[in-house]
């Protein structure tokens, strides 16, 4: 298929058709075709353009074909009208190719055409490319090519002979080829965006990768300079300065060359931008021409040369340096300059800052700077340009330095800070290096109290800013003593000014504490003027948890202010500021009024101490305060929280700060933990968890138990009342009165024994008779008439006889005390019978009227006798035998027993005794008792209730005295009721 | 100080400037092979023209062998760094042309060490290198050309960096007999 040619006759597709269609009638009729001879092709490799000329005859319309050689394909076929150059005769057209015309061989031919009429086609031309088999090297083509950014092009590669062709890479981009020839391969770049410093390179690849050739092309655009502008240095003549304006991306041989009104401007690739070139005489129009491979620009400027004055950096400056000011001078390069009116900028630079002070004047060589500080460090440099038309700032001199003479420093910032107890500290705050005017050498401060006339001075180092005050050394502390102290700097040039604030004696304590919000400038203050004064104010602040000698610090507000916002860079988030204004600092500083506030309010650093307890079955949470430096924050409440493992609940909000205690009523019988977080704007605190047990309320139980006993104790007191009201009818209906016997003579007091015989008819009814047990004790029946038988009476008598045994009484009363009634709880009665109650024995025996006469033994060893000893075989047998005590009598027994004398015998008998102690106080008395019951042994008959009781009960003897006790008072009890 | 150490010390110091060297340019081809986006590596074609190496030569021959081709490097090397300046123009402050800048002296400093090195041996006779140093004037074969001195050099180096280590005259160890033996070779061939 033909392609369609892009001729360079540049007209467009329809005029071409309409011409021809013109021709061909107009001419039909009239032209010859000749056959278009000595084709000659012209090849501009550069460009890619083949120029094509011929001889064609009058014709003006031919057909053009342009193959490749080696392939035979149509690369271009066209009707083409060609012009006669009317010089050589020829006709002429000239064709672009696509490729670079190196690329492979072009064969051309033509023919002449009239309508539709043709001649004959034209030999053929050949374009040799370099892809001839006589050039074998690996080639690529176009080399060096340097086009517009955004323009289409194509390269080739031809291959070496014999060689394989791999690939071409533009830059890094593997691209798709075209085949032209055996050896040719061709490939196209749309759109080429500007390349590097050093071009693209394209890359072509032979024998699988191992053989590389390439070219480079430049992609970039025209120049596009701007801003040109010429100046006069010197007043003579004209550096024109320009911008590059945009990259145009090629540099070296094919970077830009620029002429300013046909001179050569010279590249310096150091020069940065922008451009500049000195023109040696003003001539007041300027062109500038920049040129590239890619295009070329203009730009022209025009002005006066008094319009264009930029005066050069005035050189070697020099200072004459005061205190307070000092001369600068300086030198110009250019004579001219004398007569040139100047404005001039003399910049100062500290090290605090910088400012710039301007001068007029014609050729300004000096200028005297007044305001300096003391000795402070200045850099100074200075610029000049035309005072009239003035066109631009020359260039900054170089800078040079001096540094300015000290001077007497200023008075220090003096406030104090007082404690409650007279003492505080007088604090100044330090000279900055401008206040100093030289170095501080000392501080001199004086306390002075003008009533009482005394003063005390105080040189201090230069690095101390606060003294120590004890005002009670000073004043008398009337109301209106003052002390006022002054501060003074010194410096090797001399003393400041004195700095005075007066002392307070009486601390005030703050009235209301206004809350203050800090804002982005501080901490706005805002107080009511006060007409009647002209002082100035003090604004005081510190850390509101400091009490004593505190870091506080301040600033002098001038009188007739009234408002300041207080900023520092001491403040700390979390922490509470006080700030206090006075009045009259210098004087006698009156406190006007307080704020408080934080910067920004944090969270309690610290919880509450919290405790819990239980009241009736409420559980009363009470928590303590924070301590304000760990407040952190103005607090607005507390939150109490119940805790259930990681669950808080909210129970109650707080805001009271007052109340800090909480009753939570209504839970039932556990376990629970309670969770205090006070809270601040910022929020809570980690909160304190308390834990509790609620249990049931023991008081009650306690009470109800308390009132038992005490109903008991009443019931008791009531009975043992009654009992006492009633004692007579207790003790006739309990104690019946045994009567007395009758004596019907006279019982001498004549001691000795009475031998009685019992009467035989005194008999013990036997229930049971148990045999004989060592293991248990046994109930031993005891005749009657031994009840009464001590040790010694029967001491030497068999023990188990059926014998009546006589009785021995002793007829002298020796006790006089009252007859004791058998009482059942009597101490040895009723240890004993706790083992009686194993009997089924009712005893019945013979109460004489003397069993009750003694009731404690005499402490004087009336001990039964050591010979009562009895084996177990021994009074077997199921015979009674008399109470007797189970065991050898030993010095023990008698400091305490109050068991009868006969209880061994009895024992080892196994023996019986009554619960009644039948204890005689001695054997003497036994015998004496005996004899004042002539009927003992007499068969009057008592029905005893008391049981028997077994022995062993000697154990008990701190019982039986504890026993003996309450038996011995409620015997003297009832006894008392005798008449 | 005796003649074989200062052989020793100025050997050593020669060593320890080429080892720097061989990194600097290894640094530099890789500055342009990225810049100039060689992908795969061009083949090798020596521009540095001196006797092959043989373990026939004696240290003297090697030494003039070595000098002679460092002297090429460096004639090269200033073509190179003229011909890219011309041809595509330089960025005063740019990172290729910084370490290209680093290369070139630091291969000048390798030459005045090797130059007093090869005194110390007596070595008068100097190879005067032949090189076409004019370069090509097609800017991918310029680039190429430029591409192979950096490798002439770094090959160069590596040579240096084993020849000083190789030959008797960095034995830091042994006597000083190298000296003695560069000059007993001398007097041997005279």
């Amino acid at each position: 298929m033909p392609h369609l040619c892009v001729s360079l006759s540049s007209k467009p597709l329809w005029l071409v058709c309409t011409l021809l269609g013109l021709s061909a009638v107009h001419t039909h009729a009239n032209i010859v075709l000749t056959v278009p001879q000595q084709v000659s092709l012209s090849a501009n490799m550069g460009t890619q353009q083949l120029s094509i000329s011929w001889l064609g005859g009058a014709a003006t319309t031919f057909d053009l074909i342009i193959l490749r050689t080696e392939f035979n394909e149509t690369v271009c076929y066209d009707t083409v009208f060609a012009t006669v150059n009317q010089v050589s005769g020829r006709h002429q057209w000239n064709w672009t190719s696509v490729e670079p015309l190196e690329c492979t061989s072009l064969s051309i031919k033509l023919r002449s055409r009239d309508g539709h009429t043709t001649s004959a086609w034209s030999n053929t031309e050949i374009l040799q490319g370099r892809d001839l088999p006589s050039n074998k090297d690996f080639q690529m083509y176009p080399q060096d090519r340097i086009v517009p950014a955004g323009a289409n092009n194509s390269f080739c590669c031809i291959v070496e002979e014999g060689k394989g062709f791999d690939r071409i890479r533009y830059s890094m981009t593997v691209m798709n080829v075209t085949r032209l020839s055996r050896r040719s391969y061709a490939t196209s770049v749309v759109s080429q965006g500007p390349s590097g410093r050093t071009g693209t390179n394209v890359f072509c690849y032979a024998n699988q990768m191992m053989e590389l050739t390439g070219a480079v092309i430049f992609v970039g655009y025209p120049p596009l300079p701007s801003h040109f502008v010429c100046e006069t240095h010197d007043l003579v003549s004209a550096v024109c300065q320009w911008n590059e304006g945009r990259d145009t991306h090629l540099y070296g041989k094919r970077g830009t060359r620029y002429s300013v009104n046909n001179r050569h401007c010279t590249q310096d690739i150091s020069q940065e931008k922008p451009k500049e070139c000195s023109v040696a005489q003003w001539e007041g129009n300027w062109t500038l021409v920049a040129v590239n491979p890619l295009g070329q620009y203009s730009l022209t400027d025009s002005a006066e040369l008094s319009h264009r004055v930029c005066p050069v950096p005035p050189v070697n400056l020099s200072s004459v340096v005061h205190a307070w000011n000092a001369t600068v001078l300086w030198k110009w390069n250019y004579s001219s300059y004398s007569s040139l009116d100047l404005i001039c900028q003399v910049e100062l630079t500290t090290r605090e800052n910088k400012t710039k002070r301007v001068f007029f004047g014609m050729g300004l060589q000096s200028v005297v700077l007044s305001d300096l500080q003391p000795n402070e460090d200045y850099s100074i440099q200075v610029r000049c340009g035309a005072q009239k038309n003035f066109w631009k700032w020359g260039n900054w001199s170089k800078p040079v330095s001096f540094k300015t003479n000290t001077d007497a420093p200023d008075a220090p910032d003096v406030w104090m800070w007082m404690n409650k107890d007279k003492t505080g500290q007088v604090i100044w705050k330090p000279l900055t290096r401008r206040q100093s005017r030289g170095q501080i050498k000392a501080y001199e401060v004086t306390l002075w109290n003008p009533e009482e006339n005394l003063q005390h001075t105080e040189i201090l180092s230069a690095d101390t800013h606060a003294v120590l005050v004890n005002l009670t050394q000073m004043a008398s502390f009337s109301s209106d003593s003052k002390v006022i102290a002054t501060v003074i700097a010194k410096n090797i040039k001399g003393t400041s000014q004195p700095a005075s604030v007066g002392l307070r004696l009486t601390v005030v304590d703050p009235r209301a504490v206004s809350r203050i919000v800090y804002t982005e400038k501080g901490f706005p203050l805002f107080w009511q003027s006060n007409v009647n004064t002209t002082c100035s104010y003090v604004v005081q602040w510190h850390d509101a948890s400091c009490t004593h000698d505190c870091p506080v610090e301040w600033i002098k507000v001038a009188a007739g202010n009234t408002n300041v916002s207080i900023e520092s860079v001491n403040f700390q988030p979390g922490v509470r500021y006080i700030f206090s204004l006075y009045s009259c600092p210098s004087d006698s500083p009156e406190l006007l009024q307080h704020w408080q506030g934080y910067t920004r309010e944090l969270v309690p650093s610290r919880s509450v101490p919290l405790w819990s307890s239980q009241h009736a079955s409420d559980i009363v949470l009470t928590w303590g305060e924070i301590p304000l430096p760990d407040r952190r924050g103005f607090l607005l409440g507390y939150n109490v929280y119940m805790s259930n493992g990681s669950q808080l609940t909210l129970l109650a909000n707080m805001s009271d700060l007052g109340t800090r205690n909480y009753i939570v009523k209504g839970f039932p019988m556990g376990s629970y933990k309670f969770t205090v977080k006070a809270y601040t704007s910022a929020g809570e605190d980690t909160g304190t968890t308390a834990s509790i047990m609620l249990e049931p309320y023991t008081d009650w139980l306690i009470l109800e138990i308390l009132a038992s006993l005490g109903i008991i104790a009443s019931l008791l007191i009531i009975v043992t009342f009654i009992c006492y009201k009633k004692r007579k009818w207790v003790k006739k209906a309990f104690y019946p009165d045994i009567p007395e016997p009758k004596l019907p003579s006279d019982w001498s007091r004549t001691q000795g024994p009475l031998d009685v015989k019992p009467s035989p008819h005194s008999m013990v009814h036997i229930v049971e008779k148990p045999d004989w047990d060592c293991s248990k004790e046994a109930l031993v029946v005891i005749p009657e008439e031994d009840e009464d038988d001590d040790g010694q009476g029967i001491g030497d008598e068999p023990v188990d006889t059926d014998e009546p045994t006589s009785l021995r009484y002793y007829n002298q009363v020796v006790d006089e005390r009252p007859i004791r009634p058998r009482f059942p709880d009597s101490s040895a009665s009723s240890a004993s019978s706790l083992d009686s109650a194993h009997t089924d024995v009712t005893y019945t025996g013979i109460q004489t009227s003397g069993s009750s006469l003694v009731f404690q033994v005499d402490p004087q060893g009336q001990q039964p006798q050591a010979d009562h000893s009895f084996s177990c075989g021994e009074g077997g047998g199921g015979g009674y035998r008399p109470q007797m005590q189970p065991r050898a009598p030993n010095e023990d027994m008698g400091l305490a027993s109050l068991e009868p004398f006969l209880e061994p015998q009895a024992a080892s008998a196994g023996g019986y005794k009554p619960q009644s102690s039948w204890h005689l106080d001695s054997p003497m008395e036994a015998g004496e008792r005996g004899s004042l019951a002539p009927s003992l042994g007499s068969p009057t008959s008592v029905a005893s209730t008391q049981f028997l009781l077994p022995d062993g009960e000697e154990h008990e003897e701190e019982k039986r005295q504890l026993s003996s006790s309450a038996a011995t008072w409620f015997t003297n009890l009832l006894s008392s009721t005798k008449p | 100080m005796t003649g074989s150490d200062h052989s020793r010390t100025i050997a050593a110091r020669a060593a320890a400037i080429a080892e720097q060297l061989h990194h600097e340019c290894s640094i530099l081809l890789e500055i342009y092979r990225k810049k100039e986006s060689f992908t795969v590596d061009v083949a090798d074609s020596r521009l540095v023209s001196v006797p092959p190496p043989s373990s026939q030569l004696n240290t003297r021959d090697k030494l003039r062998h070595l000098h002679s081709a460092l002297l090429q490097c460096r004639s090269l090397l200033d073509r190179a760094i003229a011909k890219e300046e011309e041809e595509l123009g330089g960025e005063k402050k740019g990172e290729y042309e910084n370490q290209r800048k680093m290369v070139k002296e630091r291969l000048s400093l390798l030459l005045d060490n090797t130059g007093e090195l090869f005194k110390a041996a007596d070595c008068t006779e100097m190879l005067t290198p032949s090189l076409e140093l004019d370069g090509p004037s097609i800017v991918f074969e310029l680039k190429l050309w430029v591409y192979r001195i950096f490798k002439e050099v770094d090959h160069w180096t590596k040579t240096t960096i084993t020849t000083l280590q190789d030959t008797p005259l960095v034995i830091t160890k042994g006597p000083a007999r190298t000296a003695m033996s560069v000059r007993s070779t001398r007097s041997t061939r005279r």
